[in-house]
């Protein structure tokens, strides 16, 4: 560490346009930071974090001999980096920077200039109390495996492991069942262009059967998984009827993984209303997917249906079930319309929905046909479910599916002689399991979480973890393909790298003070800190330290140090906003 | 109580004409545009929606579709091109075979093959009727008075045995519908004074079709042009129809001409005439919306009517330049298209002379019953919080 004595800082002062320097009064603080021990320079600017702003600070470092660099202006969130690069094109430790935000935390949100000002040049001063003791760090880098993991034989997984062996690496992809294919070979035909499922699924099961580069596991699982990004060893064992039923474990040595692990359908018994189960035509859209590819659609009489209803929204879009939109069953409710039209021109379809969603390609058009060929739509209201009872012998219908028709106004009666339930997605039952191995985090539905739900659709807050399709949140199929195919993408831009930069943010354990009590092993959400059962002290694998301070904080014996967050900085800084 | 939906229903309107009803998709757009929609008669949204749901119980007892004349700004606004101006007017056929209890109305709607045979079956058994009536007392040579082919005084009684078929008819179809409207499909007291104070609805919308001229108000026609046309349409028909029924006698009768009644004639062909014209020449160039798309019994209408007004100019002719022969001969046929013209009309859309004025009056009634029976509700003290 260096002395005090040795550091020239820079503090610079950001106006935002007129964001901060409408109510800070940045003339005053400038004056006074200058005033501080070891500023060497204190400046205001319009935009610090344009060119010119940058420039000025890279002049300033050569210049001025600058060591440290504040900068006073919006959230670190939003320009840390920036400046960061800033330092590093002038020659100085990138780590050697602090920023004290005067407009998200200051000027946002006062009123009064004085305060404002006063409240300015404390988080200043803190920020240059902390810079002082900040020191050089270096981020690593570690070698990257070039395999991959996929785990999930759908079309996402099926997807995503074809675009990577294709670029010559080797995947091992893992599939729980004796077939390849998911969901997606449940399916006849496809909505809205009603492409047949089977000829989508076929061509990608050749190919990855004659490939090489594929390694393929049936009817196995995901049992263990240690190391970190580009360095993982994943065990694969074969499944035996039961899932506690492991056997023939495999070790591999995989740089990333790809899950795409899918969804289940909504368990169609739960709602009372529909009578699945009990009434025997009452049947899910699964089901009728059968009966289609076996090509006949029929109740359970043996009769061909005159009035086929479809109820949609089944489990989904309510408060008591699932409050999301599963997303692809308003098309598939369209498409079974025109399935069942095209195979009995005689029946009647009823389309009970809650609100039509057609929003991706050709959708609008699909339901504009729809509704040419006289499929009687109507509509009910979220959480006044349709009920469904047994018609009496002298009607002409199997069922009467009772529902308040929110168009008209009318309380009604539907004859139908099979229902369909359009069942939504949710998901899986061992997705909890999955999550705790590769150690990524679900929502409170199950979905697994993206690292950012826009920039990052692919990423997970693990390094070298990436999710794609329906295991994230409902979706179709030209969606779940684009996303695993963008999953591939970020593998393949990692491997093609062939390091990969681990970021200088970890903690670090002071051997000579680690008890070995182990409370942090637990704590860690990352899974980060292992046992050295040699020293009988925990270490902290930096690649996989997030540098969060858990550790630091639970540590009865303070052995473990946050880097860039060491008790001194931290004092220091906190020090330094009741020195004004 | 809930009711039934009849997805069939659909397939069975079709025939009348609503072929695109199942597009929409109820966004409202035709309700707004409407000049005639208001709270409580709100259509043709709620229409179109009875209809794509079958709704019998509910569309036989509506009173909507006679309260829409056809503007045709419904279906040129309709993003989803469901046509509710044509829809509006199917259910129009619709309602005159449900009103209808002989089931004809129905028969001819759905084939025009039945209607036309029936139609030309009724003017063949006019023809050899009046023909044997005229060959067996009188002279073909002789137009009126002693020993004529058809005396005026025969003909006369004719026409009050053809008008009396038509009024039993009418009259029990316009019985119907009042029980349909105001007793099945209205669900609150309506006091007997409320139709004696209503009663001036029936005249007023007869004979001035004044909401046919609100119809304008949104319109880019010519202005005024399809009201006052179908006003004088209508005005020249009941006029010829007064004339035929009570004066035969002085209008037939010659050489010279009765101003007082004779004026009255050649108005009312003017008015017949115009209108004919006007409403072939829109269906066949298609010019506006309303003229799109027509129905079969559309074309038999005007066909029928034009067939009526030019036989009946040139039998005045051919009788006035003396032409007695040719007088009695175009006579004969334009006898055999009035006949089956009047035996028609229960059955078909100029019925809707009768049930537009009656829809527009127990509109009247039922909205002043309701607007009471809610003050009486509205007065009731709450007693249970």
């Amino acid at each position: 560490m260096e002395s005090n004595t040795n550091c020239r800082i820079g503090v610079y002062i950001c106006m935002c346009g007129t964001n901060i320097a409408k109510l800070i009064d940045v003339e005053a603080v400038a004056k006074h930071v200058s005033a501080i021990p070891n500023v060497v320079l204190a400046k205001t600017y319009k935009y610090m974090c344009s060119n010119p702003g940058q420039e000025m600070i890279v002049q300033d470092i050569k210049e001025n001999h600058l060591n440290r660099v504040v900068v006073a202006a919006c959230s670190p969130n939003m320009h840390e980096r920036t400046f960061r690069s800033a330092l590093r094109s002038a020659g100085l430790n990138q780590y050697l920077f602090e920023m004290a935000n005067i407009r998200e935390q200051c000027s946002w949100v006062h009123k009064d200039p004085e305060e404002a000002t006063l409240k300015a040049k404390e988080l200043i001063n803190a920020a240059v109390n902390r810079v002082v003791y900040h020191e050089e760090l270096e981020s690593m880098s570690v070698d990257m495996c070039p395999n991959v993991l996929v785990l999930g034989g759908g079309i996402a997984g099926m997807t995503a492991a074809l675009e990577l062996a294709d670029a010559g690496n080797l995947v091992y992809l893992v599939e729980k069942d004796k077939i390849l294919g998911g969901n997606l070979a449940r399916v006849d035909l496809t909505a809205p262009y009603l492409y047949s499922a089977r000829d989508l699924l076929t061509e990608r099961i050749t190919r990855i059967m004659t490939n090489k580069q594929v390694r393929v596991f049936f009817e196995s699982r995901l049992t263990g998984l240690t190391g970190f990004i580009g360095n993982f060893k994943a065990t694969i064992g074969k499944l035996n009827g039961k899932p506690d039923n492991v056997t023939d474990q495999v070790e591999v040595e995989i740089g990333n993984i790809i899950v795409c692990t899918g969804f289940k359908e909504f368990d169609a018994a739960r709602i009372v209303h529909y009578g699945y189960g009990k009434l025997p035509n009452v049947i899910t859209s699964f089901e009728l997917e059968k009966m289609i590819r076996a090509g006949r659609i029929i109740t359970k009489e043996g009769k061909t249906p005159k009035y086929v209803a479809i109820i949609h929204c089944v489990g989904s879009r309510s408060q008591e079930f699932h409050p999301y939109c599963s997303r692809v069953c308003c098309m598939t409710a369209l498409k079974y319309a025109h399935e069942i039209k095209s195979a009995n021109p005689e029946s009647y379809i009823s389309d009970i929905y809650i609100d039509m969603h057609a929003f991706g390609k050709g959708h609008e058009d699909f339901y504009r046909r729809s509704s040419e060929a006289k499929t009687l739509f109507l509509m009910y209201e979220k959480d006044d479910r349709p009920v469904i009872h047994k018609a009496s012998p002298k009607d002409d219908c199997e069922m009467l599916i009772e529902v308040n028709e929110k168009l008209s106004g009318e309380q009604i009666e539907i004859p139908a002689d099979l229902v369909v339930l359009m069942v939504g997605m949710e998901a899986r039952e061992d997705s909890h399991e999955i999550a705790r191995l590769v150690n990524i985090s679900q929502d409170k539905e199950g979905w697994f979480i993206e690292s950012h739900p826009k920039l990052e659709p692919v990423a997970t807050t693990t390094d070298g973890i990436f999710i794609a399709g329906t295991c994230v949140a409902p979706k179709d199929i030209p969606d779940t393909v684009a996303q695993a195919r963008a999953a591939a993408a970020r593998v393949l831009a990692r491997i093609s790298k062939g390091k990969i930069e681990v970021d200088a943010l970890f903690s670090e354990v002071i051997e000579d003070k680690c008890s070995g009590c182990r409370l942090c092993n637990q704590l860690c959400p990352y899974s980060a800190i292992e046992f050295d059962e040699v020293k009988k002290i925990s270490h902290i694998i930096s690649a996989l330290c997030k540098g969060c301070g858990v550790c630091v904080a639970a540590c009865p014996s303070a052995a473990i140090r946050g880097r860039h967050f060491t008790d001194q900085q931290v004092l220091a800084q906190v020090e330094g906003l009741f020195e004004t | 109580m809930a009711i039934r939906v009849n997805p069939t229903f659909i397939d069975d309107l079709d025939r009348y004409g609503a072929e695109d009803v199942q597009l929409c998709y109820q966004c409202g757009d035709c309700s707004t545009v409407c000049p005639h929609a208001d709270d409580m008669y709100i259509f043709p949204r709620k229409s179109m929606r009875f209809l794509q749901m079958g709704l019998e119980q509910k569309i036989e007892t509506t009173l909507e579709p006679w309260l829409c004349y056809y503007c045709g700004q419904c279906s040129i606004q309709c993003p989803r091109e469901a046509d509710p101006g044509e829809t509006m007017m199917s259910l129009r056929r619709w309602l005159i075979s449900r009103y209808d209890f002989t089931g004809i109305a129905r028969k001819f709607f759905k084939s025009r093959l039945t209607e036309i045979l029936t139609i030309i079956a009724v003017a063949v058994i006019t023809a050899v009727f009046l023909i044997y009536y005229g060959f067996s007392g009188g002279n073909i040579t002789i137009y009126d008075g002693e020993g004529a082919f058809l005396p005026s005084g025969f003909i006369h009684r004719f026409d009050l045995s053809v008008g009396a078929v038509l009024l039993i008819f009418l009259i029990a179809n316009a019985i119907h519908m009042w029980y349909l409207v105001m007793i099945k499909g209205t669900d609150y007291p309506v006091p007997w004074w409320i139709y004696i104070k209503q009663l001036y609805q029936l005249p007023w919308h007869f004979f001035t079709q004044k909401r046919y001229s609100e119809c304008e108000k949104k319109h880019e026609h010519p202005v005024f042009m399809p009201w006052l046309i179908h006003l004088g349409l209508m005005l020249g028909y009941v006029t010829m129809l007064v004339l035929v029924m009570v004066f035969i006698e002085q209008l037939q009768a010659g050489p010279e001409i009765r101003w007082q009644v004779h004026i009255f004639g050649y108005l009312a062909t003017i008015g017949l005439l115009a209108g004919t014209f006007y409403f072939i020449r829109n269906r066949i160039r298609k010019n506006y919306v309303q003229y799109k798309k027509s129905h079969g019994t559309d074309w038999v209408f005007v066909i029928l009517l034009f067939y009526i007004v030019v036989t009946g100019i040139l039998q005045h002719l051919f009788h006035r330049i003396g032409l007695n022969v040719a007088a009695n001969i175009t006579y004969v046929l334009h006898l055999m298209g009035v006949v089956p013209w009047l035996l028609r009309m229960p059955f078909c859309k100029w019925s809707h002379l009768i049930y537009r004025p009656l829809a527009m009056y127990f509109a009247e009634i039922r909205r002043e019953a309701a607007a009471r029976q809610e003050s009486i509700i509205q007065s009731v003290p709450v007693l249970i919080k």
